[in-house]
């Protein structure tokens, strides 16, 4: 449905991304992740035929956005960052003014302007003015006008950012019933907000694509390798040198304060045979597990080892 | 042409849904209304006594009153236009609503003309005013329908050409200040150059010693910047068609004036292409 091959954007001297490419298929939900700066709106903003593309070629649904920009534009509702509204205007005034240059027919307006208000979860809100909405008000709006017209493609530029907790919650539950129909592309810079929503993960940072696969490849143990946790009483050095030496350990790290992290390989009941050795030591054990490898690990791996590759 | 619509029509109802539209009307309808008052109410007493005027006999009304109230209420549209045209485009690039309009599926023409129509729509309700003050001169006295006719042409006109390039102004700015002001200097430089036409002398005086030539060349330069003051400012055309005589030289350039800025405000939306 999305398709982008080598794309760049140069600001004059400055890279602001650099030979992206991937591809998003029908119906897929697309989380695209990286630090602040690191030019996730820049390339929603070339798909979406706000700004045209250095090189590269980007297209929509078959469409190449720098040739048809108009048919492009047709099936992609897009969400900007900034959640740019005219404020003057009523709800309901702007989501039909909206419809009317999407093109949606007269007859067929109010209908599609109440479907959106129900979707987004703002019925009744219609005769509000939208300077005076909240925040999160204006987030739904913002998701409405991306939504009317019934786009195939949807590009959301931060559908979270500056909002209340609970207001996140229910804007994540809102596009995952999106993603029952659309192809999503949503970015963020928070990790969680990926692993709850989205299938597979793109991982962009200084304009370079690091990473790009599902979720459960990256966020799942790396092959034959296992990260247990383990929180012991005692002298720190003492249980280190102790848990480093069994058999099957590859690496012990200190989480701070916190528990120790045991690198070890998979299987050969490697948990036994930690509490035994530290029981059989005299030690404390309060606590052993095994811990799932979170986005944050992966997060951080990438953008290192892109790092690493940087600076050799 | 149905997207043409929607822009124009949000853009013209954004004009009273904030105080932005109400405050120009009103400026307008206020400073005409003054303006025509005074000389209608002078124009009577005229007409009552010709002679203690020091005039020889009724002056005519459309020559006394009629054209000078309407080339005022076009140069008045040049002072209070950037008002109208200043936030056309600036404002969209100003609180971002830009990135809507450019992907939403609009042409570029389909943006630019909606904007154009709605700033045109405001010049019609000031019409509406001038044609208000128009039919309380007619309930008094006969007016002559040509020079009625072609001089609220010759509002419409001026105001239109003025508009085009207001328009274009807002679309090189991406702030309201700076275009409504950049505009507003527009209108003053070409009313000034107006008032200078006027008085200018057909040629000028050059030192005896000058060889032939230099002579020749200094009256040329003389006759070219002389004709760009005397023809370029907005208003100086408007003099024979708001008394009801047309030059096709003078509707074609109002025409060529809106086009000429209206295919640079198109380069220039155009240039976010290629500027970054």
């Amino acid at each position: 449905m999305i398709q982008a091959e080598g794309l760049c954007k140069y600001y004059g001297p400055i890279t602001a991304i650099e030979d992206v490419s991937f591809e998003v298929a029908q119906g897929e939900i697309i989380g695209f992740l990286g630090p602040n700066g690191a030019g996730k709106t820049t390339t929603m903003r070339i798909l979406t035929g706000y700004s045209p593309a250095s090189r590269g070629v980007a297209r929509v649904a078959g469409f190449d956005v720098a040739k048809d920009p108009i048919e492009v534009k047709r099936r992609v509702g897009y969400l900007p960052e900034s959640v740019p509204l005219y404020t003057e205007m009523l709800v309901k005034g702007f989501l039909k003014y909206v419809a009317e240059v999407k093109g949606v027919a007269r007859q067929a307006r109010s209908k599609e302007v109440e479907r959106v208000m129900e979707r987004c979860g703002l019925s009744g809100m219609g005769n509000r003015i939208i300077r005076n909405l909240s925040k999160g008000y204006r987030q739904r709006v913002g998701l409405a006008q991306a939504l009317v017209g019934n786009p195939p493609v949807l590009i959301l530029d931060e559908p979270t950012v500056g909002l209340d907790p609970r207001q996140i919650i229910e804007i994540r539950h809102m596009i995952g019933e999106l993603a029952q129909d659309h192809t999503v592309l949503l970015s963020t810079h928070i990790l969680p907000e990926v692993s709850m929503i989205c299938q597979r993960v793109l991982i962009i940072h200084n304009g370079r694509l690091v990473a790009q696969d599902t979720m459960e490849n990256l966020a799942g143990p790396k092959a034959g390798m296992t990260h247990i946790e383990v929180d012991a009483r005692g002298p720190r050095e003492e249980v280190e040198r102790l848990l480093a030496n069994l058999e099957g350990v590859r690496n012990v790290k200190l989480d701070g304060a916190g528990p120790f992290v045991v690198e070890a390989k998979t299987g050969a009941g490697i948990q036994a045979r930690i509490a035994q050795a530290l029981v059989n030591g005299g030690y404390e054990l309060e606590s052993l597990r095994e811990r799932a490898r979170t986005l944050e690990d992966v997060f951080v791996e990438a953008i290192s080892s892109d790092e690493g590759a940087a600076a050799s | 042409m149905r997207s043409i619509w929607a822009v124009c029509k949000r853009e013209f109802v954004s004009y009273f849904t904030t105080p932005v539209g109400y405050v120009i009307i009103s400026v307008y309808a206020a400073i005409s209304g003054l303006y025509f008052t005074g000389s209608f109410i002078i124009y009577a007493r005229i007409t009552q006594n010709p002679s203690a005027y020091a005039y020889d006999g009724i002056p005519e009304l459309e020559e006394w009153m009629l054209s000078p109230f309407l080339v005022l209420c076009g140069q008045l549209i040049m002072f209070i236009g950037p008002l109208v045209t200043m936030r056309l485009l600036s404002e969209e690039r100003n609180r971002g609503t830009m990135e809507l309009l450019l992907t939403h599926p609009l042409r570029d023409r389909e943006i630019i003309f909606g904007k154009y129509l709605a700033a045109l729509g405001t010049l019609l309700v000031m019409m509406i005013i001038v044609g208000i003050h128009l039919t309380i001169m007619g309930s008094f006295t006969p007016v002559e329908p040509a020079v009625l006719f072609f001089g609220l042409i010759t509002v419409f006109l001026m105001g239109a050409a003025f508009f085009s390039l207001g328009l274009f102004i807002s679309a090189v700015s991406s702030n309201q200040v700076t275009a409504g002001t950049a505009t507003f200097g527009a209108a003053l430089i070409s009313w000034i150059l107006g008032t200078m036409g006027r008085d200018l002398p057909q040629a000028i005086p050059t030192p005896e010693e000058w060889p032939e030539g230099a002579v020749l060349l200094a009256s040329f330069l003389y006759g070219v910047i002389r004709e760009i003051i005397v023809s370029l400012p907005l208003d100086a055309h408007a003099q024979d068609l708001a008394q009801g005589i047309i030059y096709p030289h003078d509707v074609a350039y109002y025409v060529l004036f809106a086009a000429f800025f209206l295919f640079l405000t198109f380069r220039a939306f155009e240039s976010r292409k290629w500027r970054a």
